[in-house]
């Protein structure tokens, strides 16, 4: 690839930020008075939302049954209301209906658990999902190539992974980029800090233990593959509309992927316990297009962090605003 | 048993040893922190106050169960209080197994799961751990010279498993009135109980590697150290009851004591057979001997 | 030596002639009396806990770190950064010490010490615990480790102040010598050792008096559900406990003398902790909701004045939760990066736990139906139990699925769900049975219209506490936090206005305590104010029951004891 100066950068940018659509930010954050979850920003996340929806019913019509047949015997089973109790104790029948016709919930629930969780816990084989779609194809089974290319997206895995590594520190996370090196060999690297301390020297500007001086940088559509470490206690790296969530263990690396398809500024904060600042380490995803991000690196390569992080500010996006300008 | 009173159960009258129990673990646990810590004012490495504290502990060790002893001699234990007993010993003894699978499992995980954690998902680029890689890429760690289990294990295994068998002379003789043997018979365990720690002390003394500073020394010294514990507690118990059974304590018929300090004896052996099992044998036949 | 005369006094007490006050009260071996005790003690210790939880919800009332803050500059004359710090710290400090003391010096010394002690030997028919004495150094040893947790919150834990501040779970390396290098966290070691010690000790207490102990003709499937509830608990501390003690022992000398357990740089494992930490953590949050499900069946039962429905359902119901509490633990750990077949297994076990708890609602609801139900105050806690549980149970559904729990772990949702089984259901139980045996353990009666207004207080403020941070859970608010993003104000507000609630049915319920006890309205004559439905042994004796009660045993030769 072509080295493109820093200068030359500024002038992408330029260009890119007449792209850039007017009106609000479109992010994913907690929103007062909220009562479900954020919108989903992936497919991991889609799954969980629609899975959890079926949870959330069942859950409701169990308590609402329990809840009916409290009230039902407050009213009908009162001491005015019945004046002599009734003496059983036993009815093979109901207690096998109430052990199996439970046991048959739950497994109809296990049965949607099961592909959730393989979904979002085996980090895809890319060659393998470009592999099956083009089978799919040239079998032209194109209702399963439709359904495949849902969950599975064969055009971002033709593009390989981005490879991040996440570390937690006390408090705050470095990001490594292996596959983006400098002349020197070194990948970019950067420790992202909360704006927000809960100090009176805290900046006015920026979401409230949300936003972070550099935040991490991923492209839209492409398969981000990230580890998650950490240098001295147990942190979680979170981020909500992703429906994300791994620890991040002193010693260990533990594995997780996830696709955007919708630039976008996406929080998250600290999940784990982690001392003092545990409050005040947040996560910001800054998901854009893949020219951004390109342009994002090589300032990165040539060290310029701030013209980086200004670079992302704003997002470019042809489409993206539909879905999260309510925010 | 008073008057009214138509069963048989032990109404204990009103002890002090609980509350003074109670206290004597408090001076005990602050003890234990002022020396690892230093606390209110007292440095660091400071010793007599834990020292107080253990020794509170025995006392009311000591007083609680001669007082046992006394109500066991003046008919409190009646045959349902002794089942009582024989159930609370079980439990205890139960419990202490559980105590020791924390240990087993510790080790079983190190021994056995090392792979999955030193594997791909070890942090190798971070400089805090990437000395580990090297170190625990293989079990037993580099750097860690492991017990030949057919020298002195085997050897304490066989001393473990005699004494097994004559604390059981013992308490048959004892059960048949024979005295003489089973005062011989306990003699023989204490005298090996004693040889046991001894030769494990002298095991220890050899050791490729030590407790701190390496996770097989942890792991291992504390699964063989609790053990070496229970042998040692469990050696004073038998010489407790070689003292009843010289005062007379002891008859065929009511030997609760040794019965319990015998159960006892025959757990801390059981844990035994299988720390030279998973701890000394199983290591060396899967990695062969020291590196 | 004057102490053994005391313990070797055989003065052939008549059976209520009672020892002089400090022998009674210090030296007690009398279960009634050791019970009182721990009513007592976790009466204390839940104002403590209860007070440290108010600090929470007052700080998180507004977004911004206020009331920690005010604290510092107040209290500890600190400024500026430095006091923002300490205030930081000092939130971790209290979020950690009200689960530690709200669980091992509340819940388990009220539910377990007090009705434990008082109710298992009066239902079984025996004439006190089978060990009076070792029950006593149970109690005791409780009181030491409280003293020693309370102290470990005032000494140094690591630089940013005193106490530690690593959550109850006591994850290393946060509880290790990288995170809270001081003595702090040694003390409160050692004071979880001893309450470990005390709890084994009263397990095998428990189960020693309800194998043995039993009146002649008690068969274990004639035994009173609640005996049953205490009989499993019991059973659970005794193998879950010595493995904390082995995980606490662990993390002790990888702290003071160099091991590397949970050491990374040395090859040791944090996760390894936390395998040890939960396989005892999981049976404990059913050692602390067991012995409310046998309250909660008396209750319903003696209300409803009806038999229990199903009893051996019931019984073997709280076995298989149990047995399967134990192979479940690693649901608490779904996101430290499991294998993805372990999580499989772990989810599926998990769930399995659904089908007995459920069998025990809907046999509650079955007792009830067809019954005469009179609402006195222990039955409407028994209700609330019910339907507040079963709330706290679905949820445990949700977040028994690995796949929605990588989303809500360690989120507001996941502290709804267990306030909801502990804060709603353990207490719920816990009060259900004060104000059932109120009247048995001292004497006199409770003051019915305050009874009322604590439970109704308590029931909408327990909800308007918890139940929004089921939506801040989903919303993803990450759990301990001092502060929080401007996005979760609402709900935080309410929350903060539900305790304010409860903390209105705490004073009626201290004032309902004062006004009994200065009224002092005598007890119904026959020992039995509840009538024909209460059918268990306890209500056969005066209330109080005399010193020792069963000089001569009862026999049970109907179906009855349940």
């Amino acid at each position: 690839m072509r080295r493109i100066g820093v200068e030359s950068v500024r002038h992408i940018l330029a260009a890119l930020s007449a792209a850039i659509l007017a009106g609000p930010a479109f992010a994913a954050e907690p929103l007062d008075g909220a009562i479900n979850m954020q919108p989903a920003a992936t497919r991991i996340a889609e799954r969980v939302h629609d899975f959890h929806n079926v949870l959330l019913v069942i859950i409701t019509a169990i308590t609402v049954l329990v809840a009916g047949l409290l009230a039902w015997i407050i009213i009908r089973y009162n001491k005015k209301a019945n004046k002599v109790s009734r003496k059983f104790s036993h009815n093979t029948t109901i207690e096998v209906v109430w052990t199996v016709v439970p046991a048959l919930i739950l497994v109809g629930i296990a049965g949607l658990s099961f592909p959730n969780l393989y979904y979002q816990n085996v980090t895809p084989n890319l060659g393998q999902i470009v592999a099956t779609s083009k089978q799919l194809l040239a079998d032209g089974k194109s209702a399963e190539h439709q359904a495949f290319t849902k969950n599975y997206f064969p055009d971002a895995a033709e593009a390989g992974f981005v490879n991040v590594k996440i570390q937690g520190n006390q408090w705050n996370w470095t990001y490594t980029y292996a596959d983006i090196v400098d002349e020197s060999g070194l990948p970019v690297e950067f420790v992202s800090n909360g704006l927000h301390k809960g100090r009176a020297s805290d900046p006015t500007d920026g979401l409230r233990l949300l936003s972070t001086d550099y935040p991490m940088v991923v492209p839209a559509d492409r398969y981000i593959r990230f580890y998650t470490a950490a240098a001295d206690v147990i942190h979680s790296w979170a981020v909500p509309a992703f429906s994300i969530k791994v620890d991040a263990i002193p010693g260990r690396l533990n594995e997780g992927w996830f696709l955007v398809k919708e630039p976008g500024v996406y929080y998250g904060q600290c999940s784990e316990l982690c001392g003092v600042d545990h409050a005040y380490m947040p996560i910001e995803v800054r998901v854009v297009p893949q020219a951004q991000f390109d342009a994002w690196a090589e300032l990165m390569k040539a060290g310029d962090f701030d013209a980086a992080a200004a670079s992302v500010r704003q997002i470019a996006s042809a489409d993206a605003g539909a879905k999260f300008a309510s925010n | 048993m008073a008057g009214d009173v138509k069963h048989d159960y032990h109404l204990v009258n009103p002890s002090p040893w609980p509350l003074l129990g109670s206290l004597a673990v408090t001076v005990l646990a602050i003890g234990s922190v002022t020396y690892m810590k230093g606390l209110f004012g007292l440095a660091e490495g400071t010793w007599w106050l834990m020292a107080i504290g253990f020794a509170m502990v025995l006392w009311v060790m000591f007083g609680w169960w001669a007082t046992v002893i006394k109500e066991g001699r003046i008919g409190d234990h009646t045959p349902v209080v002794e089942i009582g007993l024989r159930y609370g010993m079980i439990l205890f003894i139960a419990s202490e197994v559980m105590f020791f699978v924390a240990w087993f499992w510790s080790f079983f995980e190190f021994s056995i799961f090392w792979d999955a954690r030193v594997g791909h998902t070890w942090d190798s680029a971070n400089a805090l751990f990437a000395d580990g890689l090297n170190r625990f890429a293989q079990w037993p760690p580099a750097d860690v010279t492991t017990f030949d289990p057919f020298h002195l294990p085997l050897m304490n295994t066989l001393v473990l498993l005699l004494s097994g068998t004559t604390v059981t002379w013992a308490h048959h003789a004892l059960a048949h009135g024979d005295m003489k043997s089973a005062k011989l018979g306990l003699i023989l365990t204490i005298l090996l109980g004693l040889g046991f720690t001894a030769l494990q002390v002298l095991e220890y003394s050899h050791a490729g590697f030590s407790f701190d500073g390496t996770l097989y020394g942890s792991a291992f010294f504390m699964a063989t150290g609790f053990h070496g514990a229970h042998v040692v507690i469990g050696t004073i118990f038998l010489i407790v009851c070689l003292i009843r059974m010289y005062a007379g304590n002891l008859t065929p018929q009511k030997h609760l004591g040794f019965e319990f300090a015998a159960w006892y004896w025959h757990f801390v052996d059981v844990v035994w057979l299988f720390l030279f099992a998973f701890v000394y044998v199983a290591p060396h036949l899967v990695h062969g001997g020291g590196h | 030596m004057p102490m053994d005369e005391v313990a070797l006094d055989h003065g052939h007490d008549s059976h209520d002639h009672k020892p002089g006050f400090f022998a009674r009260w210090f030296f007690s071996t009398n279960h009634k009396d050791i019970g009182t005790l721990y009513l007592i003690f976790s009466l204390i210790a839940g104002v403590v806990g209860y007070s440290l939880s108010g600090l929470i919800r007052w700080e998180l009332a507004e977004p911004g770190i206020g009331p920690m803050l005010w604290i510092q500059t107040t209290f500890f004359g600190l400024d500026g950064d430095a006091a923002v710090t300490a205030a930081k710290h000092f939130y971790n400090v209290v979020i950690t010490y009200h689960g530690l003391v709200m669980i091992f010096f509340m819940v388990m010394p009220a539910l377990i010490g007090g009705f434990g002690n008082w109710f298992v030997p009066l239902m079984i028919g025996a004439p006190d615990m089978a060990f009076p004495r070792m029950n006593n150094i149970s109690f005791w040893l409780t009181v030491a480790a409280f003293i020693l947790a309370i102290l470990s919150m005032t000494v140094p834990g690591g630089s940013a102040g005193n106490g530690f501040g690593g959550g109850w779970t006591l994850y290393p390396p946060l509880s290790g010598s990288t995170g809270h290098p001081g003595p702090s966290m040694d003390l409160l070691i050692l004071s979880l050792h001893t309450a470990g010690i005390a709890s084994i000790l009263g397990a095998i207490n428990f189960i020693v008096t309800i194998l043995n102990m039993r009146a002649p003709g008690m068969t274990l499937h004639k035994m009173p559900l609640f005996a049953w509830g205490m009989l499993i608990t019991a059973v659970l501390l005794l193998l879950a406990l010595p493995v904390l003690a082995g995980a606490l022992t662990m993390l002790l000398t990888d702290r003071n003398f160099g091991s590397q357990f949970f050491v990374p740089a040395g090859g040791g494992d944090p996760v390894m902790f936390q395998h040890l930490f939960w396989f005892f953590g999981h049976p404990e949050v059913y050692i602390m909701i067991l012995p409310a499900f046998g309250i909660i069946s008396h209750i319903v039962s003696t209300f409803s004045k009806k038999p229990i429905f199903g009893y051996l359902g019931m019984a073997y119901a709280m076995v298989s939760i149990g047995v399967i509490g134990f192979v479940v633990w690693a649901h608490h750990m779904y996101t430290v990066g499991m294998n993805v077949d372990l999580k499989a297994y772990f989810v599926a076990a998990t769930m399995v736990i659904a089908v007995p708890t459920g069998i025990k609602i809907f046999s509650w609801i079955a007792t009830m139906w067809g019954g005469s139900i009179d609402f006195k105050l222990p039955m409407l806690w028994a209700i609330g139990f019910i339907f507040l549980f079963t709330v706290g149970g679905v949820t445990g559904v949700v977040l028994a699925n690995a796949g929605v729990d990588h989303a809500l772990h360690d989120t507001y949702y996941v502290v709804a769900h267990f306030h909801y089984v502990l804060s709603l259901g353990a207490v719920f139980g816990l009060f259900a049975g004060w104000y059932y045996w109120f009247e048995k353990m001292f004497g006199i009666k409770y003051n019915s219209f305050l009874g009322g207004l604590h439970f109704w207080l308590m029931f909408i403020g327990s909800n308007v506490l918890f139940f929004p941070q089921h939506f801040l859970g989903l919303q993803g608010m990450p759990r301990r936090y001092i502060d929080y993003a401007d996005g979760f104000s609402t709900w935080h507000y309410w929350s903060s206005i539900g305790y304010a609630i409860t903390l209105a049915a705490t004073l009626v319920f201290f004032i309902s305590l004062a006004v009994a006890f200065i009224q002092r309205r005598k007890a119904t004559e026959s020992g039995n104010p509840w009538g024909e439905g209460a059918t268990t042994l306890e209500w056969t004796l005066p209330s109080p029951p005399p010193f020792h009660q069963y000089n001569e045993l009862p026999v049970v030769n109907t179906k009855g004891g349940h």
